[in-house]
């Protein structure tokens, strides 16, 4: 399970590079006017590990949207949830979402009296969803944000093995049936 | 009819178009402040107000998108218009036109005992300045 762990987290870390780089080229992009000098300047960043991605005209909305500045200190996650363990199952899993990195420092406090967690985060409870991780980064790159893509959770299917049940097996009892 | 100040909206065809637009509407804000500390009875001289309007524009100053020059064009010629046909109240002059939104540089001891991420979020309406 550890080393389950370390490799998820080795995967995120590199995941996240890859993206930096990607997302330092493109804002570069924006900022730049002409077409021509755009595609070179993504060319230059490209190494061999990030995939290679058309430059795209991304509007810096974050001028216009009247958020405040601070939130482009903030670095954004993009991911797809898991799946639900319950009886919903995958419901809603199939959608990417952005949320906000959790406030480090003083920004979550307990209440003294009745331990309730509170927060001087206003972006704590927001939440978005896009059809494609794509349309998550390009809404991330308009709005100025740091984002980093965590990988897609691998579904898993297990086989169906109901009729192993009553396979016969021939000295020891394979399952004890109580009911 | 068209109310008073009314424009269509329109799009810059090159960026110097853009420029002489944003020109414009500086010196239509430029001018009318003596008007707006009359008709909003301001307890501030006019070249304070136009400070602050020098202060708006000079923070967009960096921004070269024509699409994004566009609208912050056309959303400062409604502010305009609003506030010269007094559609708004004294508060929003005062407190969102000609207040100052970002906040006072503190030193590291003021930011420790503040004990909040302050550059990561503002806190929105608990007092603290």
């Amino acid at each position: 399970m550890s080393s389950l762990l370390r490799n998820y987290r080795f995967a995120a870390s590199s995941a996240r590079r890859n993206t930096f780089t990607l997302h330092k080229s493109l804002r570069a992009v924006s900022s730049e006017s002409s077409g021509t000098s755009s595609i070179q300047n993504t060319e230059k960043v490209e190494t061999s590990v990030t995939t290679p991605t058309p430059a795209r005209d991304v509007m810096v909305a974050d001028v216009v949207s009247g958020a405040p500045g601070e939130l482009r200190h903030r670095q954004v996650r993009i991911y797809k949830p898991t799946r639900n363990t319950m009886q919903s199952g995958s419901g809603k899993s199939n959608r990417w979402r952005i949320d906000f990195e959790i406030l480090q420092g003083g920004g979550r406090w307990e209440h003294q009296l009745m331990g309730w967690a509170s927060s001087a985060d206003y972006m704590q409870g927001t939440r978005m969803s896009f059809r494609s991780k794509e349309d998550a980064m390009h809404f991330a790159e308009k709005q100025g944000w740091d984002y980093y893509v965590q990988p897609e959770p691998v579904e898993r299917i297990p086989p169906k093995n109901y009729s192993e049940n009553y396979l016969y097996s021939p000295n020891k009892l394979r399952i004890c049936k109580t009911k | 009819m068209p109310s008073r100040l009314a424009r269509s909206a329109t799009i810059s065809r090159s960026p110097e178009e853009a420029r002489k637009r944003v020109i414009q509407l500086y010196r239509d804000w430029y001018r009318s402040a003596p008007e707006i500390v009359t008709i909003y009875s301001l307890n501030m001289s006019p070249a304070y107000v136009r400070h602050q309007i020098r202060k708006k524009f000079e923070r967009n100053r960096h921004v070269t998108d024509a699409r994004a020059i566009d609208v912050l064009l056309l959303k400062s010629r409604q502010d305009f218009q609003e506030t010269l046909n007094i559609w708004k109240m004294a508060d929003h002059v005062n407190g969102i036109l000609l207040n100052d939104t970002d906040r006072p540089q503190r030193t590291f001891l003021q930011k420790f005992y503040e004990g909040r991420d302050e550059d990561a979020v503002r806190p929105a309406a608990s007092g603290v300045i």
